[in-house]
């Protein structure tokens, strides 16, 4: 299991947040689906868990959240992303009821749940700060939800410890909340929030305070658990590793509005917008228009005199403005001019960032632009083929960019 | 050299609180002592012995004895004012308490631009005099007063209050002066509750009612106990509130040692008094103090 995890995680560490991982990996051990993985947005029977229904929140004039409608299923590990002040956090804190939405309705399993209070609700929250009770032990702070609904207490107990051997936190049931570490917290937290066995679990940033690498770990973690219960996961991060590596879903959102819906492979390889390409992962752009429309490819001429051609389901017009976005991983880079003439450029290399599995290879072109080409470190060598102020060909297929209309 | 010299600076420092302690706290203590083992006499000052040089420390020693004590213990009127005292000093600290939360709670929630201000409310009324403050009370109390008669006025009585000169008055001026000593520490660790503890509380199934004594009321016991003992240790010995509000039949130590002093001009006997009310309330402060330290312990 360990060797596992270390393999995984260093897919991760290769700063390659290709979302295959994540998802294959989900589908795996999923027993909804198992035949076509787990997709149950895809299936028009099932009914959602969660549905926001044209949910828009306001702070005087500031519009948090901006009608914003839904749908996460059960068993889902969704992801709201963006960056702070987007509307991400308040558009979770309504789904726990601590902020009432200015329009729309919260449905929760078939239920409106708009007008309930937080303690009728059947969700439960891991706060960002963690908020555990600072005069209550670990198992104190783990058995207050039980404790709240009457529980006898032997039933109490036996939950509460069900909660810590998951967590692994056995040893540490007596001791306070400031007698532990940011990393034993941050699982007495998330075992207080499921110890209720709520439907649905919400997690407001809730690897924020760990550093990278127990965050890593932790991530790993809230899978493991997510997949064992069999519960529904909310995370709200702003972290598109994060949310790229544990959830099924990823909703985008900037400032206040829904920007895209989509699995995170979805979402790295098919971008809606700029804007969501620059946010996941490291993109290079051409601005450019339409030249020719033909056999499913398009001609785009760039801004700066190339001429690129790249294959397009967009809807586009000849003459129409658009953008390319490439990854950096799908442009190879090479000392020989390739023998083909399309989608290839010329240039110098001009920076060389090395991480050891890969080197990011920052290229500079006539025009000036400035494109970074990624290379795997296959060969176990010191020296690279590639050094400063070589000149290079940049060249990539026509199905490895995304047109981008807005 | 220089760390010398540090270390010479940071005795000065420890010293200076040390000495503060010496000569206004333990020098008169020891004074207040040496009294109350004298026994009275009509002379200037009015005990024996007095200290000379001539007749040496031996013989002025062999004078003293705790012949005071034993008649304080004797009389059932000191005990009955130390005992009536503490009663009163527990009663008023508890209503003290009883008005206090909500106040303190109510500013620690308020938004914080108001806080300042609310805060000042408080402390407001330490800006003009204590006996005059009482006095009015005086006036608000007594059965001609403000109270009765905006009472009668609104037909909730037929007949003027008869508080003035009762216990009842006397909790009401120790409430009244006291409880600013009680919102502030209450405010205190009110303010530091983090907000989201009771968003937690709640989201767990807590009612607010509920999430109150579960997260709320336990997190402000550091502000309870103080301010408590803010209230109670100064309430046990008041003088000036039972003397001017109270009756005849208010029976407080703070009043029997002012007659001991003034009125009998028996110093040595009021010194003993004096000494054991002092001996009485060490009792809450080291219970105060073993609470301080399980809170340092928690390190919150």
């Amino acid at each position: 299991m360990q060797n596992f995890r270390d393999a995984l995680m260093a897919v991760v560490t290769a700063g390659n947040p290709q979302a295959n991982h994540a998802s294959s990996q989900r589908a795996g051990p999923r027993t909804a689906a198992p035949q076509s993985g787990f997709a149950p947005w895809k299936n028009p029977s099932l009914s959602p868990i969660v549905r926001f229904e044209g949910i828009t929140k306001r702070f005087d004039d500031f519009v948090a959240v901006n009608d914003v409608t839904l749908d996460i299923y059960e068993k889902e590990f969704f992801a709201l992303l963006g960056p702070s002040g987007c509307g991400k956090s308040t558009l979770l804190r309504m789904l726990a009821g601590f902020e009432r939405p200015t329009q729309g309705k919260t449905i929760v399993a078939g239920q409106d749940i708009t007008d309930l209070p937080p303690y009728q609700r059947p969700v439960n929250m891991m706060f960002q700060s963690y908020a555990l009770f600072p005069h209550m032990t670990v198992e104190g702070n783990i058995g207050f939800g039980l404790r709240q609904e009457g529980m006898p207490k032997n039933k109490i107990a036996e939950r509460v410890d069900e909660a810590m051997s998951m967590l692994e936190l056995r040893q540490f049931a007596k001791r306070k909340p400031n007698q532990l570490s940011g990393g034993q917290q941050q699982r007495v937290a998330l075992a207080r929030a499921i110890a209720k066995k709520p439907r649905i679990v919400l997690l407001d940033e809730p690897l924020g305070a760990l550093d990278k690498k127990l965050r890593q770990q932790a991530q790993f973690e809230l899978m493991r658990i997510q997949e064992t219960t069999g519960t529904t996961f909310i995370i709200v991060t702003h972290d598109q590793e994060e949310a790229m590596t544990v959830a099924s879903r990823i909703a985008v959102m900037e400032k206040g509005v829904l920007v895209q819906v989509a699995t995170p492979g979805d979402i790295y390889e098919n971008p809606k917008t700029r804007y969501i390409a620059g946010f996941i992962g490291d993109v290079n752009i051409f601005e450019g228009t339409v030249a020719a429309i033909g056999d499913g490819c398009i001609e785009i001429n760039a801004k700066d005199g190339y001429q690129f051609k790249t294959r397009s389901s967009e809807p586009v017009t000849v003459g129409q403005q658009v953008w390319l976005a490439l990854r950096p991983e799908k442009i190879r880079i090479a000392h020989e001019q390739p023998a083909s003439a399309i989608n290839a450029i010329p240039g110098k290399v001009e920076d060389i960032g090395y991480l050891g599995s890969i080197s990011h290879y920052h290229v500079r072109t006539a025009p000036g632009e400035r494109i970074t080409a990624l290379r795997a470190n296959a060969a176990h060598t010191v020296e690279r083929p590639i050094s400063w102020e070589d000149s290079v060909w940049l060249d990539w297929p026509v199905d490895a960019g995304v047109v981008l209309t807005g | 050299m220089s760390a010398k010299a540090n270390g010479l600076g940071r005795w000065y420092v420890i010293a200076a609180p040390y000495l503060w302690l010496l000569i206004f706290f333990l020098i008169p203590f020891f004074i207040v002592f040496k009294l109350s083992l004298s026994d009275v006499a009509t002379a200037i000052p009015p005990y024996t012995p007095t200290f000379s040089w001539s007749e040496g420390i031996g013989k002025f020693i062999s004078q003293l004895d705790f012949e005071n004590y034993t008649f304080i213990f004797g009389d059932p009127l000191y005990v009955n004012a130390y005992l009536s005292s503490l009663k009163i000093a527990l009663i008023s600290t508890f209503l003290t308490l009883l008005v206090a939360y909500p106040m303190a709670y109510g500013m620690a929630r308020a938004p914080k631009s108001w806080q300042p201000t609310l805060m000042m409310l408080v402390i407001l009324p330490f800006w003009t005099s204590f006996l005059i403050r009482i006095y009015a009370w005086i006036a608000i109390l007594k059965p001609e007063g403000f109270l009765s008669i905006f009472l009668i006025k609104l037909g909730i009585i037929s007949e003027p209050l008869q508080i003035m000169n009762t216990t009842t008055a006397v909790y009401i001026g120790i409430v009244y002066s006291y409880l600013p000593f009680m919102i502030l520490p209450l405010y205190a660790s009110l303010e530091k509750i983090n907000p989201s503890l009771l968003e937690a509380a709640q989201d767990l199934g807590s009612r607010p009612w509920r999430a109150f004594w579960q997260v709320t009321f336990p997190l402000s016991l550091p502000g309870v106990f103080a301010g408590c003992l803010l209230v109670f240790i100064p309430a046990v010995g008041e003088f000036v509130i039972p003397d001017l509000l109270g009756g005849s039949d208010t029976l407080m130590i703070g009043k029997t040692l002012w007659n001991e002093f003034f009125n009998n001009r028996d110093w040595p006997l009021a010194s003993a008094v004096a000494v054991l009310l002092l001996l009485v309330l060490i009792i809450p402060i080291v219970i105060f103090q073993r609470q301080q330290e399980k809170v340092r312990e928690a390190g919150r």
